[in-house]
């Protein structure tokens, strides 16, 4: 093809647009009006808009990404680009939900709160897949692809909008020594001097011309950059701002490049020139395709040269749609008719004379009554100031209903706005930041006064000249509004509607209905009716609603207040947030250096922290996990098994007050332990809860090792940091992690000793040179380990800690020298089960929090002689002490040949009627369970109420399937209770 | 996000801190001695008031140093950051960022975004 056009699919048909042509202005130029369906009543909707505040025009883009929720009216085509409608089966032409229109007297205000009630089980069978068919927008891609960057600017001044102000402060700050960031939502700079026929000229000069010159001298000042097609989205606290920049517009989507840039501005001050937004008009049928705001239809024209209709009726009730009428004119579109609600009197001469001179059919002091029509405005009827009505043939309706400064971002900075009786909006009052408004966003509605904002509130910054500006415009400086929100109608048929959120689907009687109920605070009303709580945030819509609510109330719009504008400022992707933090990036993952045997040896891995460990081994392709469980722990009973432990934390206390901190740490007591021992300690809160546990490692007064659980690493060291600095800076201490300075390996069973033995041939193993709970440092080849003696299986054990680049050469070793003796790898799975059999608690298993060292019965490790230690005083708290608290128990089944279930409740009577109707009496819950292969049946701990004195008892755990089993309450140690094994 | 200024690195982002709750709670020195309600006022009880707050921070993807600040808890803004030891200052010396006897100041509380007329 040879044209210049660019060609894309709506709904299956092929159009052709201009390079720069948004959808909304492509199809427009296709002369293609319906573009969509509403949200709840499926009527049919148009192009209301020419921008980022379109409450109708969402559809979808297919692709690989599948865009849904697209503003037509800001997205930009591409070659080949596939558009859809969206809300509409099977067709839009035929819509078939749009019966529910008819069905509107039950659609009303709070009617999901109200309607689908019951009876039970019909919202999650019935309702909520009905509703979630006809109601809703857009489909969401099928795999979440990120394509975005983050980028972080660190600057002096931030300019939002590269419209007319901003583009003066701008060059008021070009050439200065500040770092300039002006930010643009179009692909061109220029806002209103491109959207609209307003200003005539600049300095004398065509305004075009003064804006290339313009961009061209802030191009060459090194201090200013420049972003266009970004949209700043999020205004916090401490003048951090972020933006997004849409860095695929009017081109394919490309996996190799990203297509969303987010950018995190921090900034010492902020300058809003970002504008503002027309807002519409409620009257009967205000959404039918056809309706328009006049100044969108007067950008359409200027800036995408499509004139959306030749000949629109124009209604109005304030001074700016002179521009509209004049560009018409200018270009011979005759407007079929100009409707203004203000008095002859109040309307300015420029407009009464232009409408005379071309002899345009002119209604002042009258309103719209509302329009007709299918699929499209037909007919529209106005109401003359002598209250008849005139019905006028057209297919276009450009609305003005006023100005509303874009105070958005200005009130999420926390900005204080006023309401101004005379341009009725809200403008900004009073920063709560280094926040500075320019032109229209602050209320200055006036061009000539630009100029002389700019120089008065700019001039505080060092460096910066006063700058000239003369400017013409087209019409009348002077802005007048007259306050009208909604238009008198008459028919009162079901179809016929006047809407005041056309996303959402709300209309002014769901308004009042609202207040008649009750619901007259506007953030209730809000909620209630759902009114701008649709992707556009009622952009064009909410002041009207204020509006209309403040009538309905009587009260001024002040004393009704606004609801909070809350970030983002228009719907975010989600691929922006994401940026590159996706899939394998989303989280670091910490490997072991064993990690690439495990893997070789067909490991299971399961995340601990952000750490990859070893869950079980598969022996054979199809072994399940409870087969390899059940095989590694048998092995390891009956000659050894190997763990990687190397995801333990450990911790190093080093300084001249190690030993006061230690003691105050942990519960245990250090000052009578020997140098070169190790204590199993337990670590609390000050509110008497255990917090961690681990094996503190005493290599003398003034050095200590502790391990910590493998998720608790970070935080056990920073409580210790903590207190270290705030509560004690007294004690000399210094606290550091060395948990990746050291791979560990677990070997424990029967054959540990032998396994060791031949390892480190030089080392006397026997109990009497090397016994429980001891250890010591070896020179072994050329570097050293340390070798401690403990066990978490309850089996003869040792622990080897050895510098991680010589550990997997030392793994592989020790499965060398283990040929014979029948070594198991296994995982942390097996692990559990064997500490269960020893009835060892694992924090966070046994723990939630809210159990102390009492309620674990491990009492013998409070140092009873210790004056204090954190969380010592809490254990003597009158609740910690009452005797029904929760303690750990083991349970066996009375028929062994029954499993119990991690996580039951236990209870104490054996029926468990068929209909609940009265809360069950739970005396507490499963903690663990595992079935132990040494014992042939299940074991289980649990916390149950005062379980001390319950020991030897029956009592019953439930079951998923509403059962219950009979249970026979232990001591929570199942094998070899006399640790023979242990210390042998 | 809020801009930090840790006593010891200078200004960072929000996100490279965490919150450690009040400042100036002492730890009973005697806990053996101290009543259950006591020692429950150090533990659990904190004042938690709206407008003038001294609280730590730590800043735990930096230096990992705790510092207290003094922050405005209606408006969320930071008013003085100083190192652990160092004598707070007194709460006069803020009371004029407060616009009313509840703490509520008439801008950048987020409560009110319209000007009361």
């Amino acid at each position: 093809m040879t044209d210049n056009k660019i060609y894309f699919k709506f709904d299956g048909k092929r159009y052709g647009g201009n390079k720069g042509d948004t959808i909304a202005s492509a199809l427009l130029r296709n002369n293609v009006k319906l573009v969509g369906r509403s949200f709840k009543y499926h009527r049919p909707r148009g192009i209301y808009t020419c921008g980022i505040e379109e409450p109708n025009a969402l559809v979808q883009i297919i692709n690989e990404y599948n865009e849904p929720n697209v503003r037509a009216t800001v997205k930009k085509i591409y070659e080949g680009m596939v558009v859809k409608s969206q809300n509409r089966w099977p067709s839009l032409k035929t819509d078939f939900g749009s019966v529910n229109n008819l069905l509107s007297p039950i659609f009303s205000a709070g009617f999901y709160y109200k309607t689908f009630m019951g009876p039970k089980g019909f919202w999650k069978n019935l309702y909520e897949p009905l509703i979630r068919r006809t109601a809703g927008l857009g489909k969401p891609p099928r795999e979440f692809k990120s394509k975005s960057t983050h980028l972080h600017h660190n600057i002096d001044i931030l300019i939002v909008g590269g419209g007319l102000s901003g583009l003066l402060a701008a060059k008021k700050l070009a050439g200065t020594d500040k770092d300039v960031l002006l930010i643009e939502r179009e692909n061109e700079l220029g806002g209103i001097l491109k959207n609209s026929n307003k200003v005539k000229s600049v300095n004398d000069q065509k305004t075009s011309e003064w804006l290339e010159k313009t961009e061209r001298l802030l191009k060459n000042s090194a201090n200013i950059k420049i972003l266009k097609n970004t949209t700043v989205t999020t205004y916090n606290y401490s003048n951090h701002l972020t933006a997004i920049e849409d860095r695929s517009v009017g081109i394919e989507p490309d996996n190799k490049k990203s297509e969303l840039v987010l950018h995190k501005i921090r900034t010492e001050n902020t300058i809003l020139a970002n504008g503002h937004i027309e807002r519409f008009l409620s009257f009967r049928n205000n959404d039918l395709p056809g309706v328009m705001l006049a100044a969108s239809f007067e950008k359409y024209i200027q800036r995408y040269d499509v004139v959306p209709d030749n000949n629109p009726v124009i209604f109005t009730n304030n001074s700016s749609t002179f521009s509209l009428l004049k560009l018409l004119i200018d270009r011979k579109s005759m407007p079929k008719a100009y409707v203004d609600v203000r008095d002859l009197k109040k309307i300015e001469k420029e407009t009464l004379d232009l409408l005379e001179a071309y002899n345009i059919p002119f209604y002042p002091k009258s309103e719209i009554e509302g329009c007709d029509g299918n699929s499209g405005i037909k007919n529209i009827s106005v109401r003359t100031k002598k209250n008849k009505i005139i019905k006028i043939k057209a297919s276009m309706l450009c609305v003005s209903g006023g100005i509303n400064p874009d105070i958005h971002l200005f009130t999420q900075s926390k900005g204080l706005v006023k309401w101004d009786e005379k341009i009725l909006t809200f403008k900004p009052e009073k920063s709560f930041q280094k926040t500075i408004t320019l032109g229209s966003v602050s209320g200055n509605f006036i061009f000539k006064d630009i100029i002389d904002e700019v120089n008065k509130k700019l001039n505080f910054i060092d460096g910066v000249n006063d700058i000239d500006l003369k400017i013409e415009v087209n019409g009348s400086e002077e802005f007048n509004i007259k306050e009208i929100w909604e238009t008198k109608n008459n028919n009162n048929s079901l179809w016929s509607k006047s809407f005041i959120d056309l996303q959402n689907d709300v209309t002014t009687k769901d308004l009042t209905q609202a207040i008649r109920e009750g619901f007259d605070r506007i953030e209730h009303l809000k909620r209630f009716t759902t009114n701008s709580m649709g992707t556009d945030q009622g952009k064009i819509s909410s002041i009207n609603a204020l509006g209309i609510v403040s009538k309905l109330l009587k009260k001024s719009v002040s004393e009704v207040g606004t609801t909070t504008y809350r970030p983002p400022y228009n719907p975010v992707s989600f691929s922006a947030i994401a940026g590159r933090s996706t899939y394998e990036f989303y989280d670091p993952e910490r490997k072991t250096p064993i990690h690439p045997w495990h893997i070789k040896h067909n490991a299971v891995f399961e995340d601990v922290g952000q750490w990859k460990r070893p869950w079980y081994y598969k022996k054979y392709e199809n072994e399940t996990m409870n087969e390899a469980v059940q095989r590694e722990s048998k092995q390891v009973r009956d000659s050894a098994g190997i763990l990687d432990g190397s995801t333990l934390g450990k911790i190093e206390i080093k300084g001249k007050d190690a030993l006061e901190f230690v003691n105050m740490m942990y519960t245990n007591s250090f000052t009578k332990m020997k140098p070169m021992s190790a204590k199993y300690a337990l670590m609390l809160g000050e509110d008497g809860m255990v917090k961690d546990d681990g094996i503190v490692c005493k290599i003398n007064d003034n050095h200590f090792i502790t391990t910590t659980t493998s998720g608790g690493a970070a935080n056990v060291l920073s409580h210790m940091e903590e207190f270290a600095q705030t509560e004690w800076p007294n004690l000399n201490v210094y606290l550091n992690s060395i948990t990746e300075q050291f791979a560990t390996f677990n070997i424990s069973g029967p054959k540990s000793r032998i396994i060791l033995s031949r390892v480190f041939n030089n080392i006397d193993f026997s109990n009497h040179k090397f016994p429980y709970m001891t250890f010591n440092t070896f020179d072994y080849l050329n570097y050293k380990v340390r070798i401690l003696r403990a066990s978490f299986t309850g089996e003869q054990g040792y622990e080897i800690y050895v510098p991680p680049k010589y550990a997997l050469t030392l793994w592989e070793r020790i499965f060398y020298y283990s040929r014979d003796v029948d070594l198991v790898p296994y995982g942390t799975e097996t692990m559990h089960l064997l500490r269960a059999e020893k009835g060892y608690i694992i924090v966070g298993q046994e723990t939630d929090g809210t159990v102390t060292p009492l309620d674990l019965n491990l009492n013998w490790m409070i140092g009873k002689k210790k004056k204090d230690f954190i969380g010592k005083r809490s254990l003597t708290r009158s609740d910690i002490i009452k005797g029904d608290r929760k303690q750990l128990v083991g349970l066996v089944p009375v028929d062994k040949s029954y499993g119990i279930e991690e996580g039951q409740h236990v209870i104490e009577d054996k029926n468990i009627p068929s209909q609940i109707d009265k809360p069950i009496k739970m005396l507490g819950q499963v903690t663990s369970s595992y079935f132990s292969p040494t014992l042939n049946h299940s074991i289980a701990m649990a916390l149950i109420k005062e379980g001390n004195r319950k020991i030897g008892s029956q009592i019953y755990v439930s079951t998923s399937n509403m059962n219950v089993i009979p249970v026979e309450v232990v001591k929570p140690s199942f094998f070899d209770p006399e640790n023979k094994r242990l210390l042998s | 996000m809020l801009l930090i200024k840790c006593p010891y690195c200078g200004e960072r982002d929000q996100s490279e801190f965490t919150n450690g709750g009040e400042a100036h709670v002492t730890r009973p020195k005697n806990p053996e001695q101290v009543t259950d309600r006591e020692w429950a006022e150090y533990v659990f009880i904190r004042s938690n008031p709206k407008g003038i707050y001294y609280e730590r921070w730590v800043h735990t993807h930096g230096c990992k140093k705790w510092f207290n600040a003094v922050r405005n808890t209606s408006t969320d803004e930071i008013l003085l950051t100083y190192k652990i030891g160092e004598t707070p200052p007194p709460i006069k010396k803020f009371q004029n960022t407060l616009k009313s006897p509840s703490g509520e100041p008439d801008v950048g509380s987020g409560n009110f975004t319209v000007k009361k007329l």
